[in-house]
C-alpha cells in the first residue's frame, strides 16, 4: 500500500504537469471518515478550476486509476476549491457510505458551492 | 428562513424540494455575500458576485421566495468607520438593492443604521447578541426589521416573551443551533470566523486554526450533558415559541451539503423528526457520529426548560435527561 500511495502521487503530478503545467502535488494520502467512507486524496497546489474544467475526463481518468490502485473503489470524484477563488486546492476519490450517497452524492446540485463534481458512479 | 449554501443549483434544488413537499412555511432563504466586502459568521464557501446574486434573487422570487444575503461579521476592523469603508458599504448595499435583494443580515450596529437609507428589511443577526428587551429595543430604535435573538436565551421564555412585548419588528429564533449553552469562546470564535472569512486575514498562518472548534467538541465528548443543554428547539416544540408571539424561525447550515439542508427543511417544516436529533443541529456537525438523542424520548422535555431558572448546579435536570435520551454510537 505504501508503495501505491506513493506512486500515485508522484503519477497524478505528472500527469497534471503534462496537462497543464508547473502543478505541485504535496501529499497524498488513503483516508477512513466516521460515517464509513474510505477515499484517496491529493493535496495540490497550482491547479486552478479552468484546468479542471478542461480537463474533467481525463483528471478523474488518472485519479480513478489511482484508487483503484489502493483499493478505493471510485464512486464519488471530485475536486475541492478554496473558498471564494478559483484555486482548486484538493482531488479526492470517495467509496461512499449509505449516508454520504444520499447527503453527499445524492443531489443533482454540487453537495457545496467548493466542491466540483468530476464524476458520479453511485 | 432556509439557508442557501450559494451556488445557483442548489438554490434550484432546495426550492424544488419545497414546492414538491408543499412546504408554504419556507418563505426566505439566506445567503452569504462576498468576502471582498467582508465576512461573515461562518466560513463562506462561495463568493457571489452582484450579478449572480440578482440572478439568483430573481428566480427566488419568481417562486415566492425572498432572498436575504448574510453580512454577519461581528469584527471588521474598524474599516466600516474609515471613509472608504464607509463608501463601499453604501455602494454594496445599493448594489444589493438594485439587485432586489429583499433582506440584509447585519451584525454591527452602525450598518444596521446604515441600511435605514434602503428599502430592503434589516435582518439583526444572531451575532449581535441580543438576550434582553433592552437591547432588543436599542436594535429596532437603530432601524431593525426583524431582530434574530442570542441563542442563549432560546430556553428562556419570560425573556423570550418580554423582548416580543418590547418591540414591534419581528422577533425570530434559530432552532438547529448546537453551540454551547453560554459558551466562554462564543465572541472570540465569531470574531476568527468574521476575519478568516474575509480578506481581512491575520498576517501569519494559525497554529490552531480551529482552537474553539476542538475545545468544544472535547467539553462535549467529555461531559454530554452540554450537548442537552445547548439552544436546539425540536420541530415538534416550534408551536411553543409561536404561543409567545414568535412567528419566524430560522434554520442555521449554510455551510452544509444541499441534502443535509433538505432534509432539515423538511423535519421543521412538518414539524415532525423521528431518529437522532443531532442530525438535524447545525454547528458541531461531528457529534452525531458519536452520540445518539432519541428526539421522541425528548417529548415533554421544553415543559421543564420554559420555567428553567437556569442555575444548573442546583438542578440536574438536564444531567438526568442525558441518561435516558443520548447514547454513545458503538
Amino acid at each position: 500500500m505504501k508503495e501505491e500511495i506513493s506512486e500515485g502521487r508522484k503519477k497524478l503530478e505528472e500527469e497534471l504537469r503534462h496537462l497543464i503545467g508547473n502543478i505541485f502535488v504535496p501529499e497524498a494520502k488513503v483516508f477512513g471518515m466516521v460515517c464509513g467512507c474510505v477515499g484517496f486524496a491529493a493535496d495540490l497546489r497550482g491547479l486552478q478550476y479552468d484546468d479542471v474544467d478542461v480537463f474533467r475526463e481525463k483528471i478523474s481518468a488518472i485519479l480513478e486509476e489511482i484508487s483503484k490502485s489502493v483499493g478505493v473503489e471510485p464512486e464519488f470524484v471530485y475536486a475541492r476549491k478554496l473558498p471564494g477563488s478559483e484555486e482548486v486546492v484538493t482531488l479526492t476519490v470517495r467509496e461512499l457510505c449509505e449516508r454520504c450517497k444520499k447527503e453527499f452524492a445524492g443531489s443533482k446540485a454540487s453537495p457545496r458551492p467548493d466542491i466540483v463534481v468530476l464524476k458520479k458512479n453511485v | 428562513m432556509v439557508p442557501h449554501p450559494g451556488h445557483f443549483s442548489a438554490l434550484k434544488e432546495i426550492i424544488e424540494a419545497k414546492e414538491e413537499e408543499g412546504l408554504e412555511e419556507v418563505e426566505e432563504v439566506f445567503m452569504g455575500g462576498s468576502p471582498e466586502v467582508m465576512g461573515s459568521g461562518r466560513g463562506v464557501l462561495h463568493a457571489p458576485l452582484i450579478e449572480e446574486i440578482r440572478e439568483q434573487t430573481e428566480y427566488a422570487h419568481q417562486h415566492g421566495i425572498k432572498m436575504d444575503i448574510a453580512m454577519n461579521s461581528t469584527c471588521l476592523g474598524g474599516h466600516h468607520l474609515t471613509f472608504e469603508g464607509y463608501k463601499m458599504f453604501k455602494w454594496y448595499f445599493s448594489e444589493l438593492n438594485k439587485a432586489g435583494v429583499d433582506g440584509v443580515i447585519v451584525a454591527e450596529p452602525y450598518l444596521v443604521e446604515l441600511l435605514r437609507d434602503f428599502p430592503m428589511k434589516t435582518i439583526v443577526s444572531v451575532l449581535s447578541y441580543v438576550d434582553a428587551p433592552q437591547r432588543a429595543k436599542f436594535f429596532e430604535d437603530l432601524g431593525a426589521d426583524v431582530i434574530t435573538v442570542d441563542t442563549n436565551i432560546n430556553r428562556h421564555f419570560p425573556l423570550l416573551r418580554a423582548i416580543v412585548k418590547a418591540v414591534n419588528c419581528d422577533v425570530r429564533v434559530i432552532v438547529n443551533e448546537g453551540c454551547l449553552y453560554r459558551c466562554p469562546f462564543r465572541y472570540f470564535h465569531y470574531n476568527l470566523a468574521s476575519h478568516l472569512s474575509s480578506l481581512n486575514q491575520p498576517r501569519s498562518p494559525l497554529f490552531a486554526p480551529d482552537y474553539y472548534f476542538d475545545k468544544c467538541i472535547n467539553i462535549r465528548l467529555r461531559n454530554p450533558t452540554q450537548i442537552i443543554k445547548s439552544a436546539w428547539i425540536r420541530p415538534e416544540d416550534v408551536k411553543e415559541y409561536e404561543a409567545i408571539g414568535i412567528k419566524s424561525f430560522k434554520l442555521s447550515g449554510r455551510t452544509k451539503t444541499v441534502n443535509w439542508i433538505i432534509e432539515c427543511m423538511k423535519a421543521y417544516a412538518h414539524r415532525s423528526f423521528k431518529g437522532n436529533l443531532l442530525e438535524l443541529l447545525d454547528c458541531p456537525q461531528m457529534l452525531r457520529f458519536m452520540f445518539y438523542v432519541d428526539n421522541e424520548k425528548l417529548e415533554g422535555s421544553i415543559e421543564q426548560w420554559k420555567n428553567c431558572k437556569k442555575i444548573c448546579n442546583e438542578c440536574g435536570y438536564c444531567d438526568k435527561l442525558t441518561q435516558e435520551v443520548l447514547t454513545s454510537i458503538k
